[in-house]
C-alpha cells in the first residue's frame, strides 16, 4: 500500500507516466469520509451529507439537515394568523401558493368555515395552487436533469415556469412569495384577461413538456442514470410516511386530492398516476404525468369558475372595504383588530392538510382564542423524505446521489422549516 | 370522524386509554407513558387498526396556556404536566386518522420511542427533542438535527426567548490568522 | 386534559352544598357560587363573557350602561347582569336571539356618535369599546348623520386630559374618585345626546388617585399627560412587579418595550392595594433611566468588573482589619441583596451594622393606599436583621471611628459627604448620584424593574417582583456584586441564582419558612392579552 506521500508523487510530481501501474500502486482501500454539501450545486437548499465511501460506493450516509433552519414554528407563536401567510410562502417556496392554501384550510377548518368559503375564492385556490404544483414539477424535473448532464431540458423548462411566474405574479403582485390567499378566501380577484392569459401558457407549456419527453424520455443516458436507482417498496415508502409524488412511484395509491378530497377538487376530474418500482425513473414519470394533469385541472376550473365573492361575508375574518374604514366607527373598529389582534380563533386543535408538491403538507395548529396560535407546526413532507435519503443512497454510487436526491424533491425551506 | 377507532381503542386497552375526544373532525386518544409502545404496536398491527402511515410527531408545550373563551380553571397550573408529545398516524387501508397524545410532566420528560414501529418518527422524534427536549426511550439515535450540538436550550419551549442569542462557536481546528498591522508611537 | 370547556350537555353533579352558595344555570350549565355574586361573574368563572362597559368588580354597581343586560327566566324584562344577583335555582341565557340584539343594539348606540379616532387615540389596542364591538357585535353602521361634537381636549387636572366625544358616560371615572380617592371630582352634565362628563362644580381632578381614572375608562376619554402619545399599547409586553414607592407595595405591571419602561398599572391584588396605586407610585418608572451607573467605577473613572472588584476588596481590607468596618443595608433593595450582604458582612465578622431609608412623609398618609413610609422594603431588611441576630441602627448615627464602609444603595441620609471622603466607600448602587459621587468604588447594580427578588411591605407581605428587562450596560444584580465581593476576598458564597439565595433566606427567617419561589415571569404581549379594562 503506498503512502500519501508517494502517491502525490506520482500523481503531482515529474515521474513518468509509464512509471504508473494499477497493480502497484492500487488505491488505498481505506472507507473515505468525505462531505457533500452544504454548499454544493447538487444539495438542493444546503443540505450536508456525511459519506462515508469505498471509493465510490456509498457505504455509511450521515444527513444533515437544518442550515436553512429559520423558526417558522417560533416566529408563528407571535405573529397574527394573516401574518403567518408570508412565513408559509417561504416553506415550500417552489409552490408557495400551495402553503398558502394549506394554511388558510387549517385556520377556516379551526373556525369551522370550510364549507362556507364562497365557490369563486376555491376555484381561485385550486387553479394558482395547480400553477404552483407545475412550477414545482417543472422546477424538480428540469434541475434533475441539469444535474445529470441535460442543460437543454432544464432551460426548457424554466422558460415555461416563467410564463406561470408572470401570471402568478399578474395574480398577487409577487413572482414567488405571494401571500395570496387569506383566510376565508383570497386577498384580490383574479386579473382581467386571466382566463385567456392562462389558457396560452398552458397550451406553450404543453408543448415545452413534449419537447422535454423527446429530450429525455427516450434518452440511454438519462434511463441508465435513473432506472433502478434509489428504489423503495410500496411498504417502506408508507412505513417511512413517503407522500406525494414518491409515494406514488412506489405503487403507493395516496393522494390528499383524491382520498380526503378539499376545496373544489371533487368537482373537476384528473387521474392519479402511480409507479411500479419507486426507483428515480418512476418518479420523474409520475411528475410528468401530474403535471399534465394539473394542465387538465386547471383547463376545467377555468371552465367551472363561477362569479361571485372571493372572501367569506363573515366579519370575524373579512377585511371592511377600505371607503368604510375611513368613515365610520365601526369598519374603522373592525379593520383596526383584525390588523392588530389578529383573527381571533377558539381554543382548540386541528390538523388539515393538503396535496403539495411533495405530497401530504399539513398544519398542525393549537388555537388559545387570541389572534396567534398557540403552536404552529408544519408536517413538511420533504423532511420525512429527506430521513429516507440516507437509506436509499446506501450502495449506491456517489454519482447516483444526485439523480435520487434530485428527485426526492427536497426543498430546503420546507424541510427544515 | 372515525369514532369506530377511539371506541376499539377503549375497548381493547381500557387501562391505557386515559380519555378520548374529538375535536373539528380529529380523533384524539390520551394514552399513558407506560402502556405507549402496546397501544401503538396494537394499532399498528391489529387488522381492524392497520395504522400503517406515519404523519407526524410533536410536542405541545402547555406552559402559557391560558386560553379566552372557556373556563380559567382550564389554563395550565403548575401541578398538570407541561408537554404533550403528539404522534398523528393513518391507516392507508381503511383511511383513518387518530392522534396519540402523552401527557410528560416537566420533571421528567421521557417518552417510550416509536421509531422501531414507523421508521419515519426517527427523524420526527429528534426534532422533538432537538426543539423540546423531550428524551424518546429506545431512539436508536438520538441527537439534534436542525441545530448544532453545541447549542444550549430548547428553543420551542415557552420560556426560550425568542431574541435569545447564543454565543459563536469556537473552531479552534481552524486557523486564525490576525491581521498584522504595525503600529507606530507617535 | 381537555382544551375545550366541559360539554354542555353534561352539567356536573351539584355535590351537597354548604349555605352560602347559590347553584344557578347560564346557558345549560350549572355553576355554583357564593351568595351575593352577581351573574356575570358567575358567566365569567364558567368562562363566558357578557359584554359590559360600567361595570368594575372594585366599584360600586349603578347599571348604567345597559350592555351586559341577559335574559333571565320568569323575568319579562332583560336583566342587567351586573347588579342582577345569582339566585338559587335561576335560569339564565345569554344566548338567545333577544338579548344577543340587545347587547348589539347597544353598541350601535354607543358607536353612533362615537368619534373615528382609532388612529390617534391612545386607548387603540387596549380599548374595551373596540373589544366588546369586533367580539359581539361586527355590524356596519346603519347612519350617515352628521355625529354630535363635544370638547375634545380638556384639561381635568395636572395629570389627566378628557376627550368628551369618546366619553361613552359609563362613570367609572366618577366612581373611581368617589371610592378610590374619597373625593367627588367628577360628574356628568347635561343631557341627552349632549351628556358630558366634567369636573364637578368648584373641583379639579388633582387627587393623588386621579390615574386610575385612566385605567378605569373603557375608551381613549381619559388619558394621562404623562403617557399619552409617547407608546402604542399593543407595542408593549408586561412584566408583574411590586412598586417600589412606598412601604404599601402595590401591585403593579411594568409596561415596557426593548429594555425600556414606559408606564406602571395597577395589578389586582385583593390583600394588598385591590385594583388601584397612587400617582407618585405610577411616575416612579421615570427614575429607571436617570443617572443610572453602567460600568463599576473606581475613584469616579469606569473600569472593569475585575478591576473594581480587586480594588473593593482592597479598600475595604483597610477597615475591616481593624474592625472599623461598617455595612450599610438598604431598604430601597430587595431582601435577597440584603440577605446576601448580610451574610457576607457576618462571614467578614462586621460589627457595625446600618440601614439607609429615605425619611418618612407623614403628609403621604391618607389612610388609603400611602403612607409615610416611603421605603419600599423596611420591613425586610428588619425581618433579616432580627433572624441573623444583627443589631441595625439608622445611618444617620454613623460612627465617626468608622473607617470604611460598605452600602447598598444611593442614599446615606444624615451622613455629611465631607466625612464619606475621609473614609474608604464602596457603594453598590443602580444610580449614580447623592453620595456615590463621593464612592471609591461603584458597583453598578440592577434597579427594582430589573430585579428578580421579593420585598415585604409594612403589613408583613414578602411579594415577588419580576425581571423586567435587564440592567444596562455592565450592571447585575445585586446579591450577585455581592458574590463576587465575596470571592474577591475568600468568603464562599455559593449561589448562582437568586433561588437559592431566596432558598437560604428563607430557611433563615422563620417568618418565611413557609414561602416558595414561583417560576420567572415572562413578559406577557399586550397585543394578545385580551384587552385591559
Amino acid at each position: 500500500m503506498a503512502d500519501s506521500q508517494t502517491l502525490k508523487q506520482l500523481v503531482l510530481g515529474r515521474k513518468d507516466v509509464q512509471d504508473l501501474s494499477d497493480t502497484e500502486h492500487d488505491l488505498p482501500p481505506d472507507l473515505m469520509t468525505v462531505n457533500m454539501g452544504p454548499s454544493h450545486p447538487a444539495m438542493h437548499g444546503t443540505v450536508r451529507i456525511v459519506l462515508t465511501v469505498d471509493g465510490e460506493r456509498v457505504v455509511k450516509s450521515d444527513v444533515h439537515p437544518g442550515y436553512l433552519h429559520r423558526c417558522f414554528e417560533k416566529e408563528s407563536e407571535y405573529a397574527t394568523y394573516t401574518q403567518i401567510f408570508p412565513y408559509t410562502d417561504r416553506l415550500n417556496y417552489v409552490s408557495p401558493m400551495i402553503n398558502n392554501c394549506g394554511w388558510a384550510m387549517v385556520t377556516e377548518k379551526l373556525m369551522g368555515l370550510t364549507s362556507l368559503i364562497p365557490k369563486r375564492a376555491e376555484y381561485i385556490r385550486v387553479i394558482v395552487s395547480e400553477m404552483s404544483r407545475i412550477t414545482d414539477h417543472l422546477t424538480c424535473v428540469g434541475a434533475s436533469a441539469m444535474e445529470l448532464g441535460a442543460f437543454g431540458p432544464f432551460l426548457f423548462f424554466l422558460k415555461a415556469r416563467e410564463w406561470l411566474y408572470e401570471l402568478l405574479e399578474k395574480v398577487s403582485g409577487a413572482r414567488l412569495t405571494h401571500t395570496y390567499v387569506r383566510v376565508g378566501g383570497v386577498s384580490k380577484d383574479l386579473p382581467d384577461n386571466f382566463a385567456a392569459d392562462l389558457t396560452h401558457t398552458l397550451d406553450e407549456t404543453v408543448k415545452v413538456m413534449v419537447e422535454v419527453e423527446q429530450m429525455l424520455n427516450g434518452n440511454k443516458i438519462f434511463r441508465d442514470r435513473m432506472a433502478g436507482i434509489g428504489a423503495m417498496t410500496r411498504e417502506e415508502a408508507i412505513a417511512s410516511g413517503c407522500v406525494g409524488p414518491i409515494a406514488r412511484a412506489c405503487g403507493v395509491d395516496y393522494d390528499v386530492r383524491k382520498d380526503y378530497p378539499y376545496s373544489v377538487y371533487p368537482e373537476v376530474e384528473f387521474d392519479v398516476p402511480l409507479g411500479t418500482t419507486g426507483d428515480c425513473l418512476d418518479r420523474y414519470l409520475v411528475r410528468i404525468e401530474e403535471l399534465k394533469q394539473s394542465i387538465s385541472i386547471l383547463r376545467q376550473c377555468l371552465k367551472q369558475i363561477p362569479d361571485g365573492r372571493i372572501m367569506v361575508d363573515d366579519p370575524r375574518c373579512s377585511l371592511p372595504p377600505k371607503k368604510d374604514t375611513y368613515n365610520t366607527i365601526e369598519s374603522m373598529i373592525r379593520h383596526f383588530k383584525h390588523i392588530v389582534d389578529g383573527i381571533k380563533i377558539p381554543a382548540g386543535e386541528a390538523y388539515a392538510f393538503v396535496e403539495g408538491g411533495n405530497g401530504e403538507l399539513g398544519f398542525f395548529v393549537v388555537a388559545d382564542g387570541t389572534g396567534r396560535p398557540y403552536k404552529a407546526y408544519c408536517r413538511s413532507p420533504s423532511f420525512v423524505h429527506l430521513s429516507t435519503a440516507g437509506q436509499l443512497i446506501q450502495d449506491h454510487l456517489i454519482a447516483d446521489i444526485v439523480p435520487i436526491f434530485g428527485m426526492i424533491n427536497m426543498i430546503g425551506g420546507e424541510c427544515d422549516k | 370522524m372515525a369514532q369506530k377507532v377511539l371506541d376499539s381503542l377503549t375497548a381493547q386497552h381500557a387501562a391505557a386509554i386515559e380519555h378520548t375526544e374529538s375535536q373539528h373532525g380529529d380523533e384524539i386518544a390520551w394514552v399513558k407513558r407506560d402502556q405507549l409502545l402496546a397501544v401503538a404496536t396494537w394499532l399498528k398491527t391489529d387488522p381492524t387498526m392497520l395504522f400503517d402511515a406515519p404523519v407526524f410527531c410533536t410536542c405541545i408545550d402547555r406552559l402559557d396556556w391560558r386560553p379566552l373563551g372557556v373556563p380559567p380553571s382550564q389554563a395550565w397550573t403548575e401541578d398538570k404536566p407541561r408537554f404533550e408529545v403528539c404522534y398523528q398516524l393513518r391507516s392507508v387501508t381503511h383511511r383513518y386518522r387518530l392522534r396519540l397524545k402523552i401527557s410528560v410532566p416537566e420533571s421528567d420528560p421521557h417518552v417510550p420511542s416509536l421509531a422501531g414501529l414507523w421508521p419515519a418518527f426517527n427523524w420526527q422524534e429528534r426534532e422533538t427533542f432537538d426543539m423540546y427536549g423531550i428524551r424518546f426511550d429506545g431512539h436508536p439515535d438520538l441527537r439534534r438535527i436542525y441545530l448544532y450540538e453545541e447549542f444550549v436550550g430548547y428553543p420551542l419551549r415557552k420560556d426560550y426567548p425568542k431574541e435569545k442569542r447564543q454565543p459563536l462557536v469556537r473552531r479552534d481546528d481552524l486557523p486564525m490568522n490576525p491581521i498584522k498591522v504595525a503600529r507606530e508611537h507617535k | 386534559m381537555s382544551v375545550t370547556g366541559a360539554p354542555p350537555t353534561q352539567p356536573p353533579a351539584p355535590a351537597p352544598a354548604p349555605t352560602n352558595t347559590v347553584t344557578l344555570t347560564i346557558d345549560g350549565q350549572a355553576v355554583t357560587v357564593p351568595k351575593g355574586t352577581n351573574v356575570l361573574e358567575a358567566a365569567r368563572t364558567l368562562g363566558i363573557d357578557i359584554s359590559a362597559f360600567c361595570y368594575h368588580p372594585g366599584l360600586p354597581i349603578v347599571a348604567q350602561c345597559r350592555q351586559c343586560l341577559v335574559a333571565v327566566e320568569k323575568n319579562p324584562k332583560l336583566q342587567p347582569s351586573c347588579q342582577q344577583v345569582c339566585g338559587d335555582n335561576m335560569v339564565v341565557h345569554t344566548t338567545d336571539k333577544q338579548s344577543t340584539l340587545a347587547r348589539k343594539q347597544q353598541l350601535e348606540f354607543t358607536l353612533v356618535n362615537h368619534p373615528i379616532d382609532c388612529p390617534i387615540c391612545d386607548k387603540a389596542g387596549e380599548c374595551t369599546l373596540q373589544k366588546l364591538y369586533f367580539e359581539h357585535d361586527n355590524a356596519d353602521s346603519r347612519v350617515d348623520t352628521p355625529k354630535v361634537h363635544k370638547n375634545k381636549v380638556v384639561d381635568l387636572g395636572p395629570t389627566i386630559v378628557l376627550d368628551q366625544e369618546r366619553c361613552i358616560l359609563c362613570s367609572r371615572c366618577i366612581r373611581t374618585c368617589d371610592v378610590v380617592a374619597g373625593q367627588h371630582q367628577l360628574d356628568f352634565a347635561h343631557r341627552g345626546d349632549h351628556e358630558i362628563l366634567t369636573t364637578a362644580p368648584g373641583e379639579e381632578l388633582d387627587n393623588p388617585y386621579s390615574l386610575n381614572t385612566v385605567d378605569v375608562c373603557p375608551v381613549g376619554a381619559l388619558t394621562a399627560k404623562d403617557f399619552r402619545f409617547t407608546m402604542r399599547a399593543w407595542e408593549l409586553e408586561a412584566t408583574p412587579s411590586v412598586c417600589n414607592g412606598c412601604a404599601t407595595g402595590c401591585n403593579v405591571e411594568i409596561h415596557h418595550k426593548n429594555g425600556r419602561a414606559w408606564r406602571l398599572v395597577p395589578r389586582h391584588n385583593p390583600d394588598v392595594n385591590d385594583y388601584w396605586m397612587c400617582d407618585e407610585g405610577r411616575f416612579t418608572y421615570h427614575d429607571l433611566r436617570e443617572e443610572r451607573l453602567a460600568a463599576a467605577t473606581v475613584d469616579g473613572l469606569p473600569a472593569g468588573w475585575d478591576r473594581a472588584i480587586r480594588a473593593a476588596a482592597d479598600r475595604l481590607a483597610v477597615g475591616r482589619t481593624a474592625g472599623q468596618f461598617a455595612v450599610v443595608f438598604s431598604a430601597l433593595h430587595t431582601n435577597e441583596d440584603n440577605f446576601a450582604l448580610a451574610k457576607l458582612a457576618q462571614a467578614w465578622g462586621v460589627s457595625h451594622f446600618y440601614v439607609a431609608g429615605k425619611p418618612p412623609v407623614p403628609a403621604r398618609a391618607d389612610g388609603r393606599l400611602r403612607v409615610a413610609d416611603i421605603n419600599p422594603n423596611m420591613g425586610g431588611v428588619k425581618a433579616i436583621a432580627e433572624a441573623l441576630g444583627i443589631t441595625i441602627k439608622p445611618v444617620y448615627e454613623l460612627e465617626g471611628s468608622i473607617r470604611g464602609l460598605l452600602a447598598l444603595g444611593d442614599i446615606l441620609p444624615g451622613v455629611d459627604p465631607a466625612k464619606l471622603k475621609e473614609l474608604e466607600y464602596v457603594a453598590i448602587t443602580a444610580h449614580e448620584r447623592g453620595p456615590v459621587v463621593h464612592a471609591n468604588v461603584a458597583l453598578p447594580t440592577a434597579a427594582w424593574a430589573e430585579a428578580s427578588g421579593t420585598i415585604t411591605n409594612n403589613k408583613g407581605h414578602v411579594q415577588r417582583m419580576h425581571a423586567a428587562f435587564g440592567p444596562p450596560g455592565q450592571a447585575i444584580a445585586g446579591w450577585e456584586v455581592i458574590v463576587r465581593l465575596a470571592q474577591a476576598t475568600t468568603v464562599k458564597l455559593a449561589w448562582t441564582h437568586v433561588r437559592e439565595v431566596f432558598k437560604d433566606m428563607t430557611a433563615a427567617v422563620p417568618a418565611w419558612n413557609k414561602l416558595t419561589w414561583a417560576r420567572e415571569a415572562r413578559p406577557l404581549s399586550l397585543r394578545f392579552a385580551g384587552s385591559r379594562g
